[in-house]
């Protein structure tokens, strides 16, 4: 697959050089907002969205018109639901594998409908992200819940050397992670190549629907993760906080040179894309754009990748 | 041709009529303000603007489209009706101008969609954003409020005491859309892209054509919805058409129209809208808080799509034991 290798490295250079415009651009109109401390703040906020897009990566690579639109209703509702265990009387120290267990929960019961039942990904997982948002939203009247063991707090704001805890402890390692096993793992190259060719795949023996079914169920537990951060992040959990990450995650993995029909792409990439969504969103509340220009912007981002993309040569045209 | 003509009112519509109305009884017997004509009045009038949405959405499911921007066009064409409105224009020049400001929204999802040839799902999910984005900043921060009730006037007016005026405008719509759909070549082409695309491109159909146009269609009705949102409101708050998508596309699957394509049911779009309205009015009614309604609404897609398939094929042996 030469050509896809070229598409993907051409992609890259064009991510990397667009990030590098971004940060020079902001850095020109406002000279201040190239200090250190940028850095800390960026991966400050890029760990949720870092581990929502690794989610949304893996699942559109595995083809199969993958997609997860679901992924800001279970960090929502996993943020919402770990929490009441704990005010219903679940011991402290379970929080961090309660909101894990109860993202992959949720992430199984998409890979239900979408491998058992077989509803198309986009409307199944459109279905389940009013479902989950909708009960987050709807168990705590909208309201915070508040309680986040004092613990788990410098978890979600310290530093170390300007790098933010979460960001070391679970965003390098579920890259790293992610990284290897697409690359020197048979669960990776089983995972390109039912992406590429879902037939074929199938031919040979890999057994598709489990591998699918399994990354519906990562990108669940990669949501409760960014759950998780949240609560430590914010001492408390917001009904609302997967607001646009369906958006987000998706403008990330594309922008990052995952191909939407799947089967080609790397992680690494992706990663580059979050830490550059969150440059410009951290950029444009430096200059004082509103807040609500955000998803706009993002939204456009993920249209003119894809336009992009058109640009470029397929190997599938 | 005949036999998808009198397929049309078959199992499914007739499914949907006797759960709304088994849903009624339920909901009358546990409160007795249920039945009261002021109730009904405000099922009758909540409908209205997601008769029209489901009514285009059923276009665009038909080719094997979708779109989950249908709620923000609605806003921005609301925006420019109010708008145009507080100038003080005609209420007719304004009632056109929904229709306008939609179709032109539409043919840019469709020309987005078609000639970027970008998957539908994706690319609706980013010109949401944008759309919505465009209605932060059109509105300003603030609501668009006390509006003229001229537009009221003609479209919120009950024929009878009870049924809106604007019904008059949704059955010409409806009926409009089965002779298109069932009698028309551009209706044979619709179903035809929708069923096999490549086969009706060798057929000779203009695919990329008959597909843009679905998306006009849907855009020109959302539109059209704006015009009636108006009429019933008379003001467009920020999060205006925030649910609209999810309750569409409930109401269309519902209805039997195909999320793969190639399969439409109007009159199954029109009693999916009903249902989930009844529903969702009923449940609020019973002293269920509002904010569940997209629970409820999310729930009753994934089932009736659920029930949908397992009917199809294997049953419920396929949860148990895979995919043969």
């Amino acid at each position: 697959m030469p050509r896809s290798t070229t598409s993907t490295a051409l992609k890259l250079v064009i991510l990397l050089v667009l990030f590098a415009a971004i940060v020079a651009a902001f850095g020109l109109y406002q000279p201040r907002f190239l200090q250190t401390s940028l850095v800390s703040t960026v991966l400050q906020f890029a760990s949720m969205l870092a581990l929502v897009a690794l989610g949304q990566a893996l699942i559109v690579l595995a083809g199969g018109a993958g997609i997860d639109l679901s992924v800001g209703g279970i960090v929502s509702l996993s943020a919402i639901l770990s929490m009441m265990a704990l005010q219903a009387g679940a011991p402290p120290v379970t929080l961090p594998v309660l909101a894990v267990a109860i993202g992959a929960l949720l992430g199984a019961v998409n890979g239900i409908l979408v491998t058992r039942i077989r509803i198309l990904p986009l409307i199944a997982t459109l279905g389940t992200l009013f479902v989950y948002g909708g009960l987050a939203m709807a168990l705590t009247a909208g309201g915070s819940l508040s309680g986040v063991p004092q613990w788990l707090v410098p978890f979600g704001r310290g530093l170390v050397g300007g790098v933010p805890y979460h960001f070391l402890a679970l965003v390098l390692p579920a890259y790293l992670a992610a990284a290897v096993i697409l690359t020197f793992t048979a669960w990776g190259r089983w995972l390109y190549a039912m992406g590429y060719n879902e037939r074929s795949a199938h031919l040979v023996g890999i057994r598709v629907d489990r591998i699918r079914f399994f990354a519906y169920c990562l990108s669940g537990a990669l949501s409760g993760l960014a759950a998780l951060v949240s609560l430590a992040w914010f001492g408390s959990g917001r009904p609302n906080i997967g607001l646009n990450l369906e958006l987000e995650s998706l403008a990330a993995a594309l922008l990052g040179g995952i191909a939407i029909t799947g089967g080609s792409g790397g992680v690494i990439g992706v990663l580059i894309a979050v830490l550059m969504i969150v440059t410009l969103k951290t950029g444009l509340q430096f200059v004082n754009v509103s807040t609500v220009w955000q998803v706009g912007i993002v939204g456009a981002l993920l249209l003119l990748v894809l336009l992009l993309d058109f640009l470029i040569p397929r190997r599938r045209a | 041709m005949g036999a998808r003509i009198a397929g049309s009112i078959g199992g499914r519509e007739l499914t949907l009529l006797v759960a709304g109305l088994v849903a009624m009884a339920i909901f009358a017997v546990l409160s007795p303000v249920y039945l009261s004509a002021g109730n009904l009045y405000q099922v009758v009038r909540n409908s209205v603007e997601l008769l029209v949405v489901g009514l285009g959405l059923t276009f665009v499911l038909a080719i094997g489209g979708i779109d989950v921007s249908v709620g923000m066009v609605l806003g921005i064409a609301a925006i420019a009706i109010g708008n145009l409105l507080l100038a003080g224009a005609d209420p007719w020049v304004a009632a056109l101008a929904g229709p306008l400001v939609g179709a032109a929204l539409g043919a840019f999802t469709g020309a987005v969609i078609v000639f970027g040839r970008i998957p539908a799902i994706v690319a609706t999910i980013g010109l949401l954003g944008v759309y919505r984005t465009a209605i932060f900043a059109l509105l300003g921060g603030s609501w668009l409020s006390g509006l003229p009730s001229s537009l009221s006037d003609i479209f919120a007016a009950r024929i009878g005491g009870f049924l809106p005026a604007s019904y008059i405008v949704i059955l010409a719509a409806y009926l409009a859309a089965f002779v298109v759909l069932r009698r028309t070549p551009f209706g044979l082409h619709l179903l035809a892209v929708g069923n096999a695309e490549e086969r009706a491109r060798l057929a000779g159909v203009a695919v990329r054509r008959v597909r843009l146009a679905a998306y006009v269609v849907s855009g020109t009705l959302c539109g059209l919805a704006a015009t009636f949102y108006i009429a019933n409101y008379r003001n467009v708050e920020m999060t205006v058409g925030s649910t609209v998508a999810l309750d569409a596309i409930a109401a269309v699957v519902l209805g039997g129209t195909s999320i793969l394509g190639g399969r439409a049911s109007l009159l199954g779009t029109a009693l999916g809208v009903l249902l989930i309205r009844v529903l969702q009015n009923g449940f609020t009614i019973v002293g269920l808080p509002s904010l569940w309604q997209p629970v409820v609404t999310g729930v009753l897609l994934l089932a009736a799509l659920s029930l949908e398939r397992l009917a199809a094929s294997g049953g419920v042996r396929r949860l148990a034991f895979g995919a043969p």
